[in-house]
């Protein structure tokens, strides 16, 4: 049964149906399923599927990475509600466009799929300080700084993720804080990531909830 | 000696002249160019803009000027306040229009927008550049679409969000009134002395919608954008966002006829399905080439031998 409720859930997410992606889930509660399976068998395995669709090559749109993250992201909101225990959360990341970079699209793809993925999101929202990536990431013990950039002059700032690069040099916190980059600067020269001196890359929102969730797992570790 | 404009009309009837048409799209490049530190005073002034576009065509012998300043323009012509000027890239709308649906109703399209302030310094540009190109080199216009000009006015997640998930109604109306300013906007453009309009819509790409709602929504409002206005010099363009899956629907139901691909095409199959019937423009992805002179000149060559073939494509750098 778990199958074909995915397989209708991940067909309608793909069809950037959001209003029938829910009525699955809403039906698969009703007729049973515990809040739990709906998040961990059902939406977690639809999302991961979507990750390795998109990484081989199955040419998925812009719409359907929103569609994919935002409806994760409300399904999971409204089971976790229902959980009869509060969820073990992964880890915590700390996420922002770079410093003069007021594109939110990518951040907000990035943001709903590690949520779906349990996952919390400290959203510093848009243009942040290199200083604030770090100071947050610290107060909230977060292994992960993630930074969106949609400007090839962003991407390269020194105020951006060079910058974050420094501090964390500075203060020692290199082997405690990973960064992770982002954005379509990223994707026109895959090498981007290394100039700019981050841990690694994501092509795109969705598959930046692998890199990131594969990072902190690597980091508990 | 031959022109950039008699190299331009050369391709659309698809025939060879001495080389293919190159466009090159330079832009804040011109602060440098004319030794002015910063792009907030660069593009203060449309005589600046205008001397440095004009400038730069001689320096390096392409085939087109830009009266293009920043893409934001359009939003200050619609009520942005607030430009963030960056020192080593684009200025970028830090103030979005529309931050509610109230907003959405609110929005006012101009009645005249060359009466507009913002507009006053887009058409200093153009009348200098329409003087001094004298119909030698064509003076290219970047026009949004209504489909994608909410993006810059309230935020791509926003717009996302409004379109997928939002009130319909509402959605449409803010189509419209977007529909409506580019009708404006168009006839300004012209009426000042734009030669070629970019129209440039990453939603009438499937990279970024399901061919679904390409067919079922950016379809219908590019209709409502183009039509009323006439399509002779538009060119079809799509940003980053590949187009060479939607070329045959665009020339079968708008009509259009020029091109302008991503870098992520594939030139040789967009140029094989454009065919005869127009013009492809075939573009090279510098960022990825930066520093790397060999390559650049290589992925060139390679570009304009597949262009010389059979003609019918020019060349620009993204």
């Amino acid at each position: 049964m778990l199958t074909e409720i995915i397989a209708a859930y991940n067909e309608a997410v793909f069809d950037t149906d959001r209003d029938s992606a829910l009525e699955i889930i809403h039906c698969a509660l009703e007729s049973g399923v515990s809040p739990e399976d709906i998040v961990f068998q059902v939406v977690i395995p639809a999302m991961e599927l979507m990750i390795k669709s998109i990484s081989e090559d199955f040419d998925a749109n812009l719409a359907q990475h929103f569609m994919a993250s935002q409806i994760a992201s409300q399904v999971t909101e409204e089971m976790v509600a229902k959980f009869k225990k509060s969820p073990e959360i992964i880890g915590t990341v700390i996420l922002g466009t770079s410093h003069g970079d007021m594109h939110t699209l990518g951040k907000r793809i990035v943001s709903g799929c590690l949520r779906s993925l349990m996952i919390d999101v400290v959203d510093l929202g848009v243009n942040v300080a290199p200083e604030k990536f770090v100071d947050e990431a610290v107060a909230h013990n977060a292994p992960v700084i993630a930074i969106s950039s949609m400007m090839m002059h962003t991407a390269r700032s020194d105020l951006g993720c060079i910058k974050v690069r420094e501090i964390l040099k500075e203060r020692n916190l290199e082997a405690k804080i990973k960064i992770v980059v982002g954005g379509a600067p990223y994707r026109w020269d895959p090498n981007l990531y290394k100039i700019v001196q981050a841990d690694a890359w994501a092509e795109d929102g969705i598959t930046a909830g692998k890199v990131i969730k594969d990072l902190i797992m690597e980091m508990k570790k | 000696m031959i022109t950039g404009m008699e190299r331009l009309v050369a391709a659309m009837n698809g025939e060879k002249s001495d080389r293919i048409p190159v466009f090159c799209n330079l832009l804040d490049q011109g602060a440098k160019e004319l030794g002015i530190s910063t792009l907030k005073e660069y593009y203060s002034n449309g005589e600046y803009v205008a001397e440095a576009q004009l400038k730069m065509r001689e320096k390096y012998g392409y085939d087109n000027v830009w009266s293009l300043f920043y893409v934001g323009k359009e939003a200050e012509l619609l009520g942005c306040q607030k430009i963030i000027y960056a020192t080593d890239g684009p200025p970028n709308v830090e103030h979005f229009v529309i931050q509610s649906d109230a907003d959405i109703e609110k929005l006012q399209v101009p009645e005249d927008i060359t009466s507009h302030p913002a507009w006053a310094e887009e058409l200093k540009c153009l009348q200098i550049l329409k003087r001094e190109a004298k119909g030698k080199y064509p003076i290219c216009a970047y026009l949004t679409a209504s489909m994608t000009l909410p993006a810059i006015l309230m935020g791509m997640d926003k717009w996302f969000e409004l379109l997928f998930f939002g009130s319909h109604d509402l959605r449409d109306l803010l189509l419209s009134k977007c529909s409506e300013f580019f009708h404006k906007e168009v006839t300004a453009y012209r009426n000042a002395g734009a030669d070629i309009i970019l129209y440039a819509n990453p939603f009438g790409s499937t990279d970024f919608v399901p061919k679904k709602q390409f067919q079922n929504l950016s379809m219908p409002w590019m209709k409502k954008d183009l039509e009323p206005v006439g399509i002779d010099d538009v060119v079809y363009y799509c940003g980053s966002s590949r187009m060479n899956n939607v070329i045959e629907p665009v020339m079968e139901q708008l009509n259009l006829k020029s091109f302008y691909l991503s870098p992520n095409d594939d030139v040789a199959a967009g140029k094989k399905i454009v065919a005869n019937r127009g013009l492809t423009c075939g573009v090279i992805n510098d960022i990825r080439l930066i520093g790397q002179k060999p390559k650049c000149a290589a992925k060139c060559n390679a570009l304009l031998r597949l262009a010389w073939q059979g003609g019918n494509l020019r060349l620009a750098h993204w």
